[in-house]
Formats: structure tokens, sequence, C-alpha cells
């Protein structure tokens, strides 16, 4: 087959599909492929110049995918709503091998306050490449003002006459950062006041509302959807006094966005969220003298903490019928203790499958549990290093290509690690970086300068950014303890 | 209407206020009729009918939600004071304030929508559910909507805390500055610093082993036994904890969870309970004599009647569809005071994929609780009755021979001939004893079942009756077949004494003697060849040179088949 046949042979094979399963088939899986490709240039025009052999393949890629989109139709729309990217308007699903390709590319669509991009069949090559640059510019910057206005203003500019930016459908309180922030942090005080009334009406022996738990799991899912970066900056928030309560909420969160990186639906997000929520509520039948207990531990007072699990399960089951609760919420109240060896606590006696929920449950339980403050451990452990012995320690017990999950969704230094930077600035880790190439390099907020002088609140800075000559910026060259200087760091998040 | 300027006059809303008119009447048609229906399908059509007019002037559709009202573009298209009829007010209680609709919702959402709007309208105040939780599982994509959250009014907001920078004071700089210096003085070989050099590279992206290893985590995920896996948990509880009071919940749990799995149709998880139970008992430490008795106790509430009354007619009344398996298991734990209710249902069954599995069940516990058998043969009605002499009869269950023996004695000939059946079936010395007393029974079924029991059995001790009958007037207006079991049992049982007798019979004529009928004749000729033996050859050899009867012809020639 000559060059040229198999030049033919791909529009052919659209035409097949088309005629076989339609045009949705054919945009999900041709669609697929051009964020593939859009994905790999961005991702190569961040880290090399232009020139680079590997960024203009990747153009090619970018430009020869388009191409066969635009063979089906006339005009190519890339659109994004909430969690979900449509091209030509056929959603396509997240699924564990694209995941972080599309949250990439939601992530840098929504920073520069992108709802939709239009190619028509006139575009080319040259044109994607100055789309591309400067989109990744747009992302990176701290911009004053409008975003969206000032990257359509850079794209006439630049002679960017095919390809069009379109602004977000959703309303303007949601293109608002500050809306958005809002909005998590209504989920996440709701969310702890639920816990709160639900582990305090069993303790009192009264009927907790299933009602409200729902809605409250219901909406950490659409924020972790929708709003990932705020929800999961509120899981910095760890009040002593209400440790149980932040604590469900912080595990719940935890789950449901690792759940999301495992390409779990809605309705999924939703029960592991849920079982996550309540893994604990066992612990509202533990005398409050234990749980509180500052001292150490009797061995019957550390057996009574012990049977939070099966506790957990005996007021499942009693919170109102059995058609409310879900088995699984049971499930993961039991087993979030137990190893994947399936020692740990309680012990078991018939063949037992740890159901992977609770292994999500135990990896979020054990990060938060650890990171911390609370009555038996007033100095918590900095939180990378919970990581590092998470990943390296197996006889924690963890699954470990769970806590790897976890490692992706938070970076290698997870929201709300205090750093030192090489510029030797005070800096708030303030989210993962969205390429997960550049774990080690999350998006910071700086909140002091190398002279010591206080920012309020102080600029986000990327630290996968490169200078001219692509040595990065600025890097990180110490984890520290907030305490130390008497920082707290959830307070950058609420 | 006049142009008075203000905005709401300004705006067209005939077309908006028919649809919300016709969605109001398809709300009312969901909850009245079934999907199948012509009013139901006629209302869809209406309601998928009422969005064309609207999308031919606007791309989408943003509706307020008030108390009373429903609004758009400040005209108020559906108002309903009554909140019992109101359709704002089920948005409207729930916390749902606005409700847009884009294109194409007319497709199948909007039916999707009506639906959880109905069932949100059913909801009693205590439900899990109301309305939002509702329209969150559906996941609309055409559908869009806001919402307050009720009841959050009191909740604390979030607030940085007093001592921090952000609403406290920082140090000095100098002060903080000095504290870099420090943290970062020994920043070349930190001890507390995570280095990416350090984590394993793959850190980066799940490999593919990995990515396969979690797909499948999660399809088991999905397709797990959830009951079974929280039973197992419970037994294992059970069985360790030895705290009164939890081992005492524990068992409550067990309990009342059996009607659950039942109402669900989830037999097997029963059996499962049911099994694990018996291992409780059996390894459980330190299990108190009242734990051990509410254990005992639950698979025992299954077999009782009332409730197996209940799962029987749900299954007769095909509400449950289990599998037969499913049904042997659970059937196979049933205990022995099921069996009356059992063998109650046998005969009233309807369903036949229940009857095979139940019967095999009654089988496995006749056969292992005589006693329970006694007690349903003393008391059982007619129907119960028949059912389980012909259990009986299949099991050759021979303690019941003396039943069966005074059931003999019964008014109903149905009984007498179920219980003569089961004691030819049984075939015991005794059993033979007691069917002796059929053999002059009023009803000719019994009476052959009886004659030809005894004599293919070899019962000598009947052999004076069977010869009285012979030789009586008893089979004068007897049909051939009780005739021939008779004669054939007579021969059976006096073997080459009775040639004496047959001969004469199947003779066509002798000195001073009348000729006996076709019918007898041929009757002693089988009877003939039941004896076999060179005499009753002889007579019948010479009985077929002469005969022309056919009847009798023929019965001889069958004889004397049986004989060669």
């Amino acid at each position: 087959m000559t060059e040229s046949d198999q030049q033919d042979q791909a529009p052919r094979e659209v035409l097949a599909d088309v005629m076989e399963d339609g045009n949705e088939a054919a945009f999900r899986e041709r669609g697929r492929e051009f964020l593939l490709a859009f994905y790999a240039a961005l991702r190569n025009l961040r880290l090399y110049p232009v020139e680079n052999v590997q960024v203009q393949r990747a153009l090619d890629e970018v430009e020869n995918s388009a191409a066969v989109l635009l063979e089906i139709e006339p005009e190519l729309e890339v659109r994004v709503a909430g969690e979900f990217i449509f091209v030509n308007s056929t959603r396509l699903r997240l699924a564990l091998d694209n995941y972080s390709t599309f949250s990439y590319i939601l992530t840098t669509l929504h920073e520069c306050g992108i709802g939709a991009l239009h190619a028509s069949v006139e575009v080319e090559r040259r044109e994607w490449q100055v789309f591309l640059a400067l989109l990744l510019s747009s992302a990176s910057a701290e911009v004053e003002g409008d975003r969206f206005a000032e990257l359509e203003k850079k794209l006439a500019g630049g002679g960017v006459t095919h390809i069009e930016v379109e602004a977000p459908w959703e309303s303007t309180t949601y293109e608002d950062a500050e809306a958005r922030k809002r909005a998590a942090k209504r989920t996440y005080e709701q969310s702890v006041a639920v816990t709160q009334e639900v582990i305090n009406s069993v303790r009192m022996g009264r009927t907790a509302s299933v009602k409200k738990v729902k809605r409250a799991v219901q909406n950490i899912v659409d924020q972790v959807l929708q709003n990932e970066t705020s929800i999961v900056g509120l899981t910095t928030i760890r009040d002593y006094d209400q440790y149980t309560f932040n604590h469900s909420v912080n595990v719940c969160i935890f789950s449901v966005s690792m759940g999301k990186r495992l390409a779990l639906s809605k309705l999924q997000l939703y029960d592991l969220g849920l079982a996550a929520l309540l893994h604990d509520v066992g612990k509202s039948r533990v005398p409050l003298d234990v749980l509180n207990k500052e001292a150490a531990l009797t061995d019957d007072e550390w057996r009574i903490i012990q049977a939070h699990p099966w506790l957990g399960v005996l007021t499942l089951f009693g919170l109102r019928g059995y058609g409310e609760i879900p088995y699984r919420g049971i499930i993961v109240a039991y087993e979030h203790h137990m190893k994947t060896d399936l020692t740990g606590y309680p012990r078991t006696i018939r063949q037992r499958n740890l159901s992977v929920f609770s292994k999500v449950v135990a990896v979020a339980d054990g990060f938060d549990a650890a990171t911390s403050r609370r009555v038996y451990q007033t100095v918590p452990v900095q939180a990378d290093q919970v990581l590092r012995e998470m990943w390296e320690n197996r006889r924690r017990g963890y699954d470990s290509v769970l806590v790897k999950s976890l490692i992706n969704l938070l970076g290698i230094y997870p929201v709300g690690t205090c750093v030192v930077l090489d510029t030797y600035e005070l800096a708030i880790v303030h989210g993962a970086n969205p390429d997960t190439t550049q774990l080690n390099r999350p998006v910071v907020r700086v909140i002091c300068t190398a002279d010591g002088s206080r920012l309020d609140p102080g600029p986000l800075v990327d630290l996968a950014e490169v200078d001219a000559n692509g040595a990065f910026k600025k890097s990180i060259i110490k984890v520290t303890d907030p305490g130390k200087y008497g920082i707290n760091p959830s307070d950058y998040f609420v | 209407m006049t142009d008075t300027g203000t905005p709401e006059q300004l705006v067209d809303s005939s077309a908006v206020e028919n649809l919300v008119r016709v969605l109001v009447k398809g709300l009312r048609a969901i909850q009245l009729y079934l999907p199948n229906n012509p009013i139901y399908q006629k209302a869809v059509e209406n309601v998928r009918g009422g969005f064309g007019p609207v999308w031919e002037e606007y791309t989408e559709l943003d509706i307020y939600v008030t108390e009373s009202a429903l609004v758009w573009e400040g005209v108020e298209v559906y108002s309903q004071e009554s909140k019992s009829e109101s359709v704002a007010w089920v948005l409207f209680k729930d916390g749902v304030r606005t409700l847009s609709f884009e294109q194409g919702v007319e497709d199948e959402e909007i039916v999707a929508l009506l639906e959880v709007i109905k069932q949100a309208q059913s909801l009693p105040k205590d439900a899990p559910d109301d309305l939002l939780t509702l329209l969150w599982e559906q996941d609309f994509q055409r559908v869009r909507y806001s919402a307050v959250e009720l009841g959050a009014e009191g909740i604390a907001p979030l607030q940085p805390s007093d001592s921090g920078w952000v609403r406290g004071t920082a140090p000095e700089a100098e002060t903080i500055k000095k504290q870099i210096a420090e943290d970062t003085q020994d920043a070349e070989s930190p001890s507390g610093i995570v280095k990416i050099d350090e984590f394993d590279g793959t850190l980066y992206f799940l490999d593919e082993a990995e990515l396969k290893y979690l797909q499948e985590e999660i399809e088991r995920e999905y397709s797990q036994d959830l009951r079974t896996n929280v039973l197992s948990m419970l037994f294992d509880l059970t069985e360790l904890q030895t705290y009164t009071a939890v081992r005492a919940e524990l068992i409550s749990i067990t309990e009342n969870f059996i009607p659950y799995l039942l109402g669900v149709g989830d037999f097997r998880s029963v059996a499962f309970l049911l099994r694990e139970l018996r291992s409780i008992l059996e390894r459980a430490r330190e299990l108190l004599p009242e734990h051990r008795k509410a254990i005992e106790q639950l698979p025992a509430r299954l077999s009782q009647s009332d409730v197996l009354g209940q799962l029987l007619q749900s299954l007769d009344e095909a509400v449950l569809n289990p599998t037969e398996d499913e049904l042997s298991e659970l059937f196979g734990e049933l205990q022995p005071e099921a069996l009356q209710s059992v063998l109650e249902w046998l005969p009233r069954l309807s369903n036949e994929s229940v009857r095979e599995p139940l019967e095999r069940a009654a089988l496995r516990l006749a056969s292992t609780h005589p006693d329970q058998v006694t007690e349903t043969l003393e008391t059982a009605e007619d129907p119960v009755l028949l059912t389980t002499m012909r259990l009986i009869a299949r099991l050759k269950l021979t303690p019941f021979v003396p039943v069966l023996g005074t059931l003999l004695a019964r008014d109903d000939v149905e009984i007498r001939k179920e219980a003569a059946n089961g004691l030819a079936a049984i075939g015991s010395p005794g059993a033979m004893r007691e069917l002796e007393k059929a053999i002059d029974d009023g009803d000719r079924d019994v009476r052959v079942v009886a004659v030809r029991a005894l004599s293919e059995r070899g019962h000598r001790a009947a052999f004076a009756k069977v010869e009285a009958v012979v030789n009586g007037k008893m089979l004068k207006g007897a049909e051939l077949t009780e005739k021939t079991a008779f004669f054939e049992a007579y021969g059976l049982l006096a073997g080459s004494a009775g040639v004496a007798t047959l001969k004469p019979m199947l003779e066509t004529k002798g000195l001073l003697r009348r000729r006996e009928d076709p019918e007898t004749r041929a009757c002693a000729a089988m009877a003939l060849g039941k004896i076999g033996d060179e005499e009753a050859a002889a007579a019948l050899r010479a009985a077929a040179a002469e005969e022309k009867d056919p009847l009798v012809k023929n019965a001889i020639n069958r004889a004397l088949r049986e004989i060669t």
C-alpha cells in the first residue's frame, strides 16, 4: 500500500464508521484521538522550544487528527461542560487510560475561561501551533482581568482566524473562581454538619436523616467533578475539636477524587462517597472519654477503639431499614482497617475479598489521619512523609496501586503542604499539577517573599513553568512545618 | 393586549404557557396511567409536541420556581394556589428554584423528569429521598436546575483561624527570614524532603497491568453478591464477639434480615444464612444458652407454617421467580416443622417450577423425620393426606403401615385407594397383613390394588380370601380387569394345587356341569399361566386345540407364552 493509499484509507474508515454506527461512534473514537494529540502537543510545547522535533511531530498529529474529524463535518467543536468534554456534541467517555489527559485539557480550558473551541476546514497547521502556544501561556500566567478576552485578542493578533473560542455556557457565577470556592465551602460546611448530626444522633439514640447524608455526598461528588481543586483544598482543614467530623468529610473527598481517577461513573462515585463519609460512624458508639483520651490508651480502651469498624456495621444496620443504607457502606465500615492480606482488624473467619471501595477508603483514611493533629497525635506528620511511608512501607497493608492513585491526585507535595522555594520564598501547595508528568511541581501560592515579607494572599505559581532557556523558574527545596512559622495552611483555602 | 411598554408585555409567552400546560397535564397522566396506556402515550406525545413552538423562538428555556407559580421572563406561565395540586410547590418545597431545558430534552429526558416529579410527590416525609436526590441520580444532560439547600441556615461558616497569617498576625519579617535560613541550611541534603528521584518513576501514571487490575477490581465490586458479603461479616462477628449485648444485637439483625431477604426473593442468601447459623452453633465460643436458643430458632422460624405459607404463596403467584437451583438450596434448609406446610401446599401449587423442588424437599424431610409424617397423617385434611400418602408410597416408609391400615377404613375411596397403594408400595409382611382387609373393600380399584400386591408378594395368608372370591359369587358382575386380578392372584398363591380348580373352569364343557362364561374361562386360562407348571401347561394346550371363542383363545395363547 502506498503512502497516499494509506492517507486515503483513514477517511474511508471514518466514513465506514459513520455509515455503520452513525456519527457518534466516529466522533467518540476520532475525538479521543484528537484530544490525545492535543494533549501531547501541549505537553511538548511546554517542555521544548517550538522547533523541537517532538513538538513538530505532535503538531502534525493535531493537524491530522483534526482533519479526520473535519472530513465528517465541516466544523470541529470541542466543548467543555462541567467535568465532560464533548466533540461535536458527542460526550467522550472518561476511562482509566485517558482520565489524566482529559483532566489536563479540561483544566487548561477552564483556566483560560474557554467553554468551547471551533475549528473550520480551512484551519492551518500554523494556526494550531499559535493557538496551542497561546493557550499554554494563558493558562499558566497570573492574569489580571478577563483571561478569555485577552486570549481572544491574542488569537486575532496572531492571525488565527479559523479557530475560534467561546466562553462557557455556565452561568457567570460558575465562571467566577470566588463563587466556585464559595460553593466548595458550602458543600464542606454542610457535609461536616451532616456528619456531626448523624454521629450525634446515633450517640443519643435518635434517628438520623438519610436524606441529608445523601445530599451531602451528592454535593461532594458534584464538587469533585466540577470544582476539584477547591474542594480538595478544603481537606487541609484539620479541626482539632471536630476531628471525627472533618476527617469523615476529608476521607469522603479524597475517596471520591480517587474514584474519579479510577473512572467510576457518577453514581458509583456516590456509592463510594457515601461509604467513605460513614466509614467511621462506629465511633459514635465509642465512649467519648475513650475517643478523646489524651493519655496513652489501656489495652481495654484500645480494644474499644479497634471495635469501631464493626460497631459501624451495627450502627448502619440500625440507621433505618435495609433499603436505605447501601451494603457497600456497611462493608467499607467493616473493612477499612483491614490490610490487603486481611490482617489488621477486625479479625475475619470466613473467606473474604476486600472491596476496592474499602481499599480506597483505607488509603484516604490513612493519609488524612496521619496528617491530622488529633488528641493523641498533637504533631501531625508532614503529608509528603505520610505518602512516602504509605508507598514504601508495604507492611502498612495499603493497596499500592491505590496509593499511587492518591499520589496522582495529590502530587508528591499534597495540597496544603508548606514549602520553601529555591528563591527562598515560602509557599503553600495549592493543588497538584494538572499535568501528571509534573507531580513534583505543584501549583503553589507564594505567601512570603525571600526577605520575610508576608503576601496577602500572594500569587499562584505553577512550578512547572520554564524560562526561555527551558529551566524551571522556581523549585521546591524544602518541605517545612507550617507550625514553625505560625501558618495555618487551611486558612488559604477557606 | 395593549403595549404599555412594560418588559413583561414585550414577551409573547403563549408558547411557553402552552408547554407548561401540557407538561402539567402530562404529569397528571403519568400519575394515573401506566406507560402502555393510550392516554399516557398521548400525553407524552403532547408534551413532546409542546416544545416545538418554543424551540422555534428560543434555544433554551429557563423557568423560575416560586411557591405557587412558574415564571418565565417575568411572566407567570403557571399558577396554582392549592399546594396539594401545585406542581410549583412540589418543586419549591424541596428547594428547586430554577428549571432549565435545552433543545433535545423532549426526546427522552422530559419523560424521565416527569417520572421523577411523580415519584417525589408520593414520597413520605421521612423517606430517604426527596426531589433533589432523585433529580441528581438521573444525571440529566438537557435539564438543569438550581436549588437551595434547605435546613442549612444554622451551619457555621468556615473561617480562617484567628491565629494564622490570614486573620491573625505574622511574625516580623526578620524572624521569618531567619527561620527560612535555618530551614534551608541543610537543603543540600535535607532529611525530610521528598525528591522526585527518590520515587519510582512509574508513579506518574498507572501502567497497563495496574489499569487492568483496577478495572477488574471495579468489575468485581459491582458483580459481587453484597448480601452474602454482609451476611458473612455478621456471622464472623457473631462467632467472634463474646460481648453478650453485641451478640444479641447481631442475632436480632440476622433475624430481621430473613424476611427482608425473602421479600426480595434472595433465596440463595437465606439458604446461606441458615447453613452458616449451623456452623455458628458448632463453632462459636462461650455462646450463652439464650443466644444458642435464639440462633436455633431462626431456621425453625422459617419452617413455621405462617412464614413458609407466605413464601410459598409468593412463589405460587409468581411474585418471585427464582431458579430451581435457588429453590432447591432454600428448601434444602427447611426443618421438619416445615413438612406439614409443604404437604399442604403441594396439592394446590399451580406453579410447576416450584413443585419439583418442593417435592424433593418433602421427600427429604419425610424420610428423615417420619414423626412429622405421622403427625400429618393423623391431623391433616384430605388433600394433604393424599399427598402425604403418595409421599409414603414413594419413600416406602414402613413405620406408617399401621396408620395406613387404619386409613383403609375411611369412607373416602380416594383415601382408601392411596392407603392401599402405600401399603402395596411398602410391601412388608405387616403391610400385606393390613392389605388383606382391602380384598373385600367396597371399591373395585382398592380391591384390585390389594389383590395384585398380595399375590405379587406371595402373601399366602391371603389365599383363603382370594379363593373364596374366585369360587364365590363376588366376581359374577365384576369387569374383566378385576376378575383377571383375582384369578391371577389365585394362580400365584395356589400354585399347582390350583390347577384342579381352574382346569374345569377353562374347559368348554363338562359332565353335569354348566359351561362358564368366556370372561371367567379367559381368567382361568390366565391363572393357569401364572401357575405355569406342566399340568397347567397341558390343560392350556388341550383347551387351545378346541377353543373357538376369541377372548378365551387369546387368553390361552398369552398364558402359554408366559409359561414358555
